[in-house]
């Protein structure tokens, strides 16, 4: 059975995330497995498509994969991407993410947000593996594109575990230091906004130990890079930095998104001892402490978009995913009042497209995952579940 | 027997003694299923040397029993069934018509069948409580009664009339005694609704309580056990149910310092939640330099109603999906986000 399609088929190029001519249609891709056997090459598929900039992703967009280019990567996502995604872009050389109905919704409300008003928190809740993180990333490309400062903080649960050194804040005794996690969380945040850390400059003058300063009127990049040379102050470097852009945000020309993975880290509990084997709160650590002042609702021009994530949490059944059974009273407390995002497994649409990428890409070797059979199958194996299709696709 | 004679003898004279009485014993059981009938009269060596002479696979018995059939093929389908089993005994396969299986079944195989079932035989049985059991036991029991009062036609009427309700238990037993330990027991049931009490009081008298009360059906059972009469602990009873009540509708100075980590239920007003609203509130007025809206303006204003209903949902209800649908339309209510559809 023909099909007229409009717009040209061409071979697909494995090359690095090439946009193609594609017809974009809205139909049922059984048909196109039909349409594969009677044009003599391989059309690019109805499930990707190639409106490459996020801020023109609409509804009928929805399902499919628009690639990032991979030197837009580097500099857009120099950390926060999830591993198996990662391997995925080494694998197949090239970025393709889906363009879901959550992270459309979450376009729509940033582009009509008042940048007079305080800014508004959105947390995007979700079972586990069904594309918070993704949905996170999809967002802070979009900002990225538009121009807006990017606060991406990866995963907050790596800054209350797993650290070797806890140093005595300088500034306050009360509080402990993270030199290392600081100076890497720095070392990243310098290489997704260079340009903007030159524009902006300090307000204040800020005291580095008894001998280095930082005048009124410098580069933010000035303190980026005391923070780097001294990893001793890096924790301090990143609270002036949160505290500058809080400031500035709502008269400069800039746009301020802050994208936190894994927001409740900040109000749960640590695994951090202190040298008298007492538990440290996280309100003891000077990185959760600026952040949590960052996530407050007191500054405006910008939005500050959260995750929720159990895989990571501490002291956190492995069930649990609504929001205050992860924030806690505390941490529901600070954040209220946000926009709650769910974020469900896939649509029967949503599956589709996922699969066919993974057959086009050569992924499912396995003979039978190509009949309708083996699909049913495996839909029914993930449960629809992002995360749980990943992991089934992989020995296949 | 021998045994004692066996601790004089020397040890091979012991051992020759133990195993001649050892001997008769199993003798017996090799007759086969002639066993508990009765017994030839054949001295220990004839039997054994009868024994050893028959010694060969599926020995066939010397005396067998011709089995009569069980009783349960001769029982109608509407025979009297008191009659079968009028008190309680054990399982007799014999005397059950129903193909019951029990037991652990072996690979591959069903559960044992009835004959010879010890599990069967070993649990208790209600054989002689069914039905037409019980209904006989009530023709007999009701000369002992009176009639009940026609006035009472209907649970409402019991409740509204005889709000508290007593539990005791008689126990009979055959045995040279007629008292029981657990006669005394007594038990109170109450619904709090049919009592007088006001927000705070109902609250207080939950909380005396503890366990006792049961919040889906509204009913505090009190049980009292500790005095050795059953009147005592009546007595006892109806004075807890009286103490409590009365100290309920009293307030303690200390009940001043309740905390949030004591309330039973969420509340709105004076919370963190009402606080950060107002704040957003008044920032985003601030921003529009509207500067003269009142805290109580905003605090009776639609939106934050609204905003307070779904949060009060979202606390006391726990999370659904309605409530989370509800929480977020209010909240972008709240803060004014205009979505373009």
């Amino acid at each position: 059975m023909l099909r007229s399609l409009k717009g040209l088929l061409c071979r697909p190029l494995k090359d690095r995330g090439f946009a193609l001519h594609t017809a974009a249609k809205d139909r049922v891709s059984s048909l196109l497995t039909q349409d594969v056997q009677t044009a003599p090459e391989r059309p690019r598929a109805v499930f990707y498509t190639n409106e490459n900039d996020p801020a023109n992703h609409a509804e009928q967009h929805e399902g499919r994969l628009y690639s990032i280019p991979l030197d837009e990567l580097k500099t857009v996502f120099p950390h926060g991407l999830p591993y198996r995604f990662q391997q995925q872009i080494k694998t197949f050389n090239e970025a393709c993410v889906m363009v879901r109905k959550p992270a459309l919704e979450l376009f729509t409300y940033l582009r009509n947000t008042n940048f007079a008003h305080p800014a508004v928190r959105y947390v995007i809740y979700g079972e586990r593996g069904t594309g918070k993180t993704m949905t996170l990333c999809h967002l802070v490309h979009y900002c990225a594109r538009q121009g807006w400062l990017v606060l991406h903080v990866p995963d907050a649960h790596l800054w209350v575990k797993n650290c070797r050194e806890l140093l005595q804040s300088s500034y306050n005794k009360e509080r402990l230091d993270q030199p290392l996690q600081a100076s890497s969380w720095l070392k990243n945040f310098k290489t997704s906004n260079e340009r903007f850390l030159k524009e902006i400059k300090t307000q204040k003058q800020y005291m580095w130990g008894r001998r280095d300063r930082t005048e009124a009127g410098r580069p933010l990049a000035e303190v980026v890079e005391q923070g780097l040379a001294r990893v001793r102050n890096a924790s301090d470097a990143v609270g002036v930095v949160l505290k500058e852009l809080k400031q500035q945000s709502r008269l400069g020309p800039f746009r301020l998104l802050v994208a936190v993975d894994g927001v409740n880290a900040l109000w749960g509990r640590t695994t951090l001892k202190k040298e008298d084997k007492s538990p440290v709160a996280p309100e003891e650590l000077t990185l959760v402490h600026n952040l949590r002042k960052m996530l407050m609702n007191d500054w405006s021009g910008g939005a500050a978009v959260t995750t929720l994530s159990q895989t990571g949490a501490l002291f956190k059944p492995s069930s649990a995913y609504l929001p205050q059974e992860l924030l806690g009273k505390e941490g529901f407390d600070a954040l209220d009042p946000f926009v709650p995002i769910p974020v469900p497994n896939y649509s029967p649409r949503e599956f589709e497209s996922c699969y066919q990428y993974y057959l086009q890409r050569k992924w499912l070797q396995h003979e039978k995952a190509h009949t309708e059979a083996g699909k049913e199958e495996l839909r029914f194996l993930s449960g629809s579940n992002p995360r749980q299709l990943d992991r089934l696709a992989g020995p296949l | 027997m021998a045994l004692v004679g066996g601790a004089v003898l020397g040890a091979a004279g012991h051992w020759a003694v133990l195993s001649r009485s050892c001997g008769k014993a199993v003798a017996a059981p090799l007759f086969g299923a002639a066993a508990y009938s009765s017994v030839p009269a054949v001295s220990n060596r004839d039997g054994q040397q009868r024994e050893a002479s028959t010694r060969r696979r599926g020995r066939t018995p010397q005396f067998v029993r011709q089995h009569l059939p069980p009783r349960t093929e001769k029982m109608a389908v509407d025979q009297d069934w008191t009659s079968v089993y009028p008190t309680a005994a054990v399982f007799k396969p014999a005397s059950v018509p129903l193909p019951v299986r029990m037991g652990y079944p072996v690979k591959r195989g069903v559960p044992p069948p009835k004959e010879g079932n010890l599990e069967l035989m070993k649990i208790p049985n209600f054989l002689h409580l069914t039905p037409p059991a019980i209904k006989k036991h009530c023709a007999a029991l009701k000369d002992f009664c009176t009639e009940w009062p026609s006035a009472l036609d209907s649970d409402e009427k019991c409740e509204q009339h005889f709000p508290i309700e007593i539990e005791t238990v008689d126990y009979v037993s055959s045995g040279t005694s007629i008292r029981n330990p657990k006669a005394r027991v007594v038990t109170l049931r109450v619904k709090l609704s049919n009592l007088n009490l006001d927000d705070h009081a109902k609250k207080k008298l939950i909380k005396l309580v503890g366990e006792r009360y049961c919040k889906d059906t509204d009913i505090l059972t009190i049980t009292t056990d500790r005095c050795p009469l059953r009147r005592q602990n009546y007595d006892y009873g109806i004075h807890l149910l009286t103490v409590l009540y009365h100290e309920s509708w009293k307030t303690e100075m200390w009940e001043g310092e309740k905390t949030e980590e004591d309330m039973e239920e969420y509340i709105w007003e004076n919370s963190r939640s009402q606080k950060n609203a107002l704040d957003t509130l008044l920032r985003i007025k601030a921003s529009e330099n509207v500067s003269d809206v009142t805290k109580e303006e905003l605090l009776a204003s639609e939106v934050v109603k609204d905003y307070r209903n779904s949060v009060i949902a979202l606390k006391n209800e726990g999370e659904t999906e309605k409530n989370m649908s509800l929480y977020k339309e209010s909240v972008k209510k709240l803060l004014n986000m205009q979505v373009l559809p």
